[in-house]
Formats: C-alpha cells, structure tokens, sequence
C-alpha cells in the first residue's frame, strides 16, 4: 500500500472513528507507558508493570484485597488524578485510606443504593474524563452486594476510557481478568489472630505478590514477588490454610513475618 | 410559568421520559442528565396541578422525580434540584428563592465562584447586586449572563462574541445514522477537532450550534458527497446549546450535544453533520502542577460528582474526612461531606 493510500485510509479512519482512533505502534506503546500508573508495591510485577488506563481488573477472593485496592487509589492519585470510588455496602473506612496514603479531598466516594446505582455512577465516571481509576466494591456477600458478573456491562466502557476500572469481589468475575487473593499464612500472638499473609496471583501463573496484613492498624507490608513452588522451600508454617498455599518462598522480604502457630 | 422536573435514578432513559413528559405539557427540553424543562404556558389548570401530573408521569415511567415551578426555566431547574422526590414546590419569585442560597449554586466556573468568595460575595444576592456591566468587563459574558439569570431574566443570546475565525467541523457520513446513540459516537470526532481548533486560540465554547443533514432532505449534500451545501443553506434540523460555564473540553460538548440530541423525538436518518461554535469567551488559564498531569482534570472530575448528585440525591456523592483519628467510635472518627452541595 503507498503512502498516500495509506493516508487516505487513516483519514477515513479517523474522520469515522475519532482522532485518537488510529496511532502509529510507536506512539501507542509510549502512550501506553503514559497511561499506565504503579501502585509501587510487588502487585505491579503480577500485572506486568502496574494498572493500564481502558482496561478493567477484579481483585477476588479472601481477606487483603480492598487494602490493595486501596494502595492503587494511592498509585493512581499519585500523578494528581481523581479517583471515584463505588461502596455498594456503605462500608469504606476512611481511617484505612488515609493510611493507605490516600488524599481523601481527590477521592469520590459514591454510596450506591443498588446495584443498578453502582454501575450508573461507575459508567458515568468511566464516560468522563476526569477520573484515572474507579473501583466498584461489590461488598461482602452476607449484606447488601453486586455479584461480580454484574459489572460485565462495564468492560466495553472502560476500553475507550482514560480511567482503568478495578472491581473488588468476593467471587471471581468471568468477564474481566481477575487476580485472585489468597491467604497462605496466619499470623498468631498468644493465641490470637493479629494478621495473616496473603499472596495475589493470576489464575494459572507462577508469578505471586505476597503481603502481609496487620488485623489493628491495618498496616499493609509488601513481602515482594514470588513464584509458587513445591513444598521444601516453605518460609511460613501456616495454621488455617492447605498446604499448597503454605509452600511459598518469599524472594525479596522487607520484613520477616512472625508466624506462630 | 416553567417547570423544571429533576428525575433521580434513571438510567438511559431519557427518549421514553421526554415522550411520557409530552403527554403532560408539549414543549419539553432536556437541560441537563435528567432534568428536563416543560412550559406551562397555555396549559389550563394551575401551575401546581401540571407539576403533580409531570411528576405522575415519570413515576409511571419507572423513576422517582422532584419538580420546581417558577417563573423562569432557570429558577425552576434550581428549585427541582433542591426539592427531594416526589414533591413540587411552586415559587412566584424567583429572584428572592434564589437570593439566600449560596453561590456555588450558579452555573459559574469554579476558578470564578473563588475568586468571587475572595471578594467577600459568598450569597447569590450578594452577586445580583453587582452592576451588570462591572460583572461583564471583569469576568466575562458568560458571568454576566449568569448574573441575569440569576437576577430573574431571560437573557438575550444577542451581541455574543462569535470566534474572530470560524470554528467549525464537519462530516459527511457514509451509510446512515439512524438512531442518536451512533450519531453521538460519531460526533465525538468533531466535537475533538473543535475542541483542539478552541484550545489552538486559547478560547472556550460559550454556543454550540449542530446541523444535522438528514436523508431526503433537499440541498443537503453535494454531488461530490461533500457537505459544502451544508455550509450555505442549513439543514432541516438546527440545534444551538448554551454551553455554561463555557469549556473547551471535548466531552463536556458532546455532553451537551447528546442531551440536545435526546429530547428528539426522532431523528430520521442522519447523513452528514456541522458543529459550529457559535460564540466565545476567553479561556480561563487552569494552574496545571507541573508533576500533576491529571490536574486539570479535576473540573470534569467534579462535573461528574455534579451529575450524579443531581441524578442519585443527597447522600449519596461523597468526601471523606478523618475527624479524629484517635477517635474510639468508628462514626467519630471520620465524617461525610457533600461534594456539590
């Protein structure tokens, strides 16, 4: 195809579909690098360099996985982005985000009454262009919740945004790509739970981000990547979980876990 | 008189509530996501009557609606806004309805709204007091238009400044566009170019004009299938939208555009379109941090927060604050405010 060929088909393109609709690989692979942000923790290695603007993630299963949520609000506000947050069950803590290192003046918080609510404010801020994430927090099961797979109609909304969508879940949805918490170790003082350790991977990757997490205070330790292996390389003698989530070998720990069975 | 009738909850509903509207009072236009305003004028019957029988006729459509009733379709967008469904509220003056609120609660640009409050004017009657032309030299047509909304007028659109060069896009398309929702996605294109054309001249939309040409329609399209026709001689469907505050934003255009869009009943088949900006103001410079990219993103950010107020109610669009972080309560410890009060 010649060039000039060429550049009438691009200028159909565009004239059809927008001026963004056509970019040269180049371009879009930098434009990419640019609308990608970090959470600055061990998560970014999982998702292969951090949350991509247009694209939509689940954070489901166990316990751990609205306080790494909330470390992509702080990622997000990072650049000085908007963030719209959906409680579906009127239970967002403020104390944990401030923690989180959260700027509670760029955070919106949205209480959805419905399920329908939740994805009218969700797909609002996914049309605009003033957010740089929107998480949907589906809320536990036993209350008032949205099942996963409801959020489905907001796939196609979030590719055309500059906004990336994280949705948080008990069960995993099928429609987006799910990365799935699991706790692999309790942490234990004097008979009582005070934190546990929990590792988040893709289903069917070797490639895991462990954290641990303090149950007072909320603290949030990144014990950094690691890849699941078989038993014998264990660091974590776990009370509470199956032995195929204790075999973990942690690789680059800020902070030896205190385990106590 | 004019009412205004502000429906909560209701999601992509807009076409089947303008035509439950119309059965009530014929002339509907939607103003904003889910507010629509209808003129009483000529209706027998009082004016409180016609707000219970609007607001009848959205909860058969589904959804949950407030009305206002006022003399001018301003007033009564504010007064519909502030009263909680399913009530209707009747105001006789508008001016002394709107003069305790507070400020924020004009259609100005928030820069403006500060620069006022640093001004010692925090009330809306504090800013009708201004002289017109004081409001028009210092900060421009669209605040001064504004101001005589707020002072109970219908302004004129006469005497605004038209761009010193067009702005104008356009596009022929190749099969026809039935329906609103695909006119729309393919607005979006030339909302872009005139929003990079405004941003080029340092310039925000005050007027959007879209002509749309529709199919059997005489004189639309050239033989060559170029829209040059278009140019001299209008289409047979003309739709102008005061854009307010005035914005250079891409999406904030085709905003208004979809909403001009949606209270037709009916399109026809659209086969090329202009958008034109009809007149402008200065843009007014945004502070952009230099390590905050996503900085001046933050009004559309709020317009949104705005839109879903408006839509969901009270309650519901939030920001969190920690209280007292030493606090043994949970519900000490943080507190709730409104975004957009």
């Amino acid at each position: 195809m010649g060039a000039a060929a060429l550049a009438e088909a691009i200028a159909r393109i565009e004239g059809r579909f927008g001026v963004r609709a056509v970019a040269r690989a180049s371009d879009a692979e930098r434009h990419r690098a640019l609308r990608r942000f970090a959470t600055g923790t061990s998560f970014d290695r999982v998702t292969g360099g951090g949350i991509t603007a247009g694209e939509a993630l689940a954070l489901a299963g166990e316990g751990g996985k609205l306080t790494l949520a909330l470390r992509a609000v702080a990622g997000a506000q990072r650049d000085g982005g908007m963030v719209l947050w959906v409680d579906r069950a009127a239970s967002f803590d403020p104390l944990a985000a401030a923690r989180a290192a959260i700027d509670l003046e760029r955070l919106v918080v949205v209480r959805a009454r419905s399920g329908e609510v939740a994805l009218l404010a969700a797909a609002a801020a996914l049309r605009g262009e003033g957010y740089r994430l929107v998480v949907v927090d589906t809320g536990p099961s036993f209350g008032a919740h949205l099942a996963a797979d409801e959020c489905a109609p907001l796939v196609p909304i979030v590719r055309g945004s500059p906004a990336s969508l994280v949705v948080v879940a008990e069960e995993r949805p099928r429609a987006m790509p799910a990365y799935v918490v699991e706790r692999v170790a309790w942490e234990r003082r004097f008979g009582r739970t005070v934190g546990w350790t929990f590792a988040v991977a893709r289903p069917g990757s070797p490639e895991r981000a462990l954290f641990h997490a303090g149950a007072l205070g909320g603290i949030l330790v990144d014990l950094g990547p690691s890849s699941a292996r078989a038993a014998g390389a264990s660091t974590a003698s776990s009370t509470g979980s199956s032995p195929a989530h204790a075999a973990v070998s942690v690789t680059n720990a800020d902070r030896p876990v205190e385990l106590a069975s | 008189m004019i009412a205004a009738v502000a429906v909560r909850e209701v999601a992509e509903r807009t076409v089947a509530l303008v035509a439950c509207l119309r059965a009530v009072a014929p002339r509907v236009r939607v103003e904003d996501a889910g507010l629509f305003v209808c003129d009483l004028a000529g209706l027998e019957g009082s004016p409180l009557t016609h707000g219970r029988r609007l607001v009848t006729a959205t909860a058969r459509a589904g959804c949950s609606a407030s009305a206002g009733i006022a003399p001018t379709a301003f007033v009564a967008r504010i007064l519909a806004l502030r009263t909680l469904p399913p009530a209707v509220r009747v105001v006789d003056d508008g001016v002394a309805f709107l003069a305790p609120l507070p400020l924020a609660t004009l259609p100005l640009e928030g820069r403006l709204v500060d620069d006022l409050r640093l001004l010692g004017l925090r009330r809306i009657h504090e800013f009708v007091a201004l002289p017109r032309g004081a409001v028009l030299d210092r900060f421009g047509r669209a605040a001064a238009h504004v101001h005589a909304l707020a002072a109970g007028e219908e302004p004129l659109a006469e005497g605004w400044d038209a761009p010193p060069r067009p702005i104008r896009a356009r596009r022929a398309f190749e099969h026809v566009v039935p329906d609103a929702e695909r006119l729309v996605f393919l607005l979006r294109a030339l909302a872009d170019e005139v929003a990079a054309a405004l941003d080029a001249d340092g310039l925000a939309a005050l007027r959007l004009r879209l002509t749309l040409a529709r199919e059997g329609a005489a004189g639309m399209l050239g033989s060559d299938g170029s829209t040059a026709a278009l140019e001299r001689e209008p289409g047979p469907l003309s739709l102008v939208r005061t854009i307010l505050p005035p914005s250079r934003d891409a999406g904030a255009l085709l905003r208004s555009l979809r909403w001009a869009l949606e209270e037709r009943p009916g399109l026809g088949g659209v086969s090329g379109a202009v958008l034109e900006v009809a007149a402008v103001e200065p843009a007014r410079g945004r502070q952009i941090g230099l390590f905050a990219p996503d900085g001046a993103r933050r009004e559309e950010a709020l317009a949104v927060a705005r839109h879903l107020r408006a839509r969901l109610g009270a309650g519901t669009v939030l920001r969190a604050r920690v209280a007292n972080a030493d606090a043994r309560l949970p519900e000490r410890a943080a507190a709730w405010d409104e975004v957009v009060s």
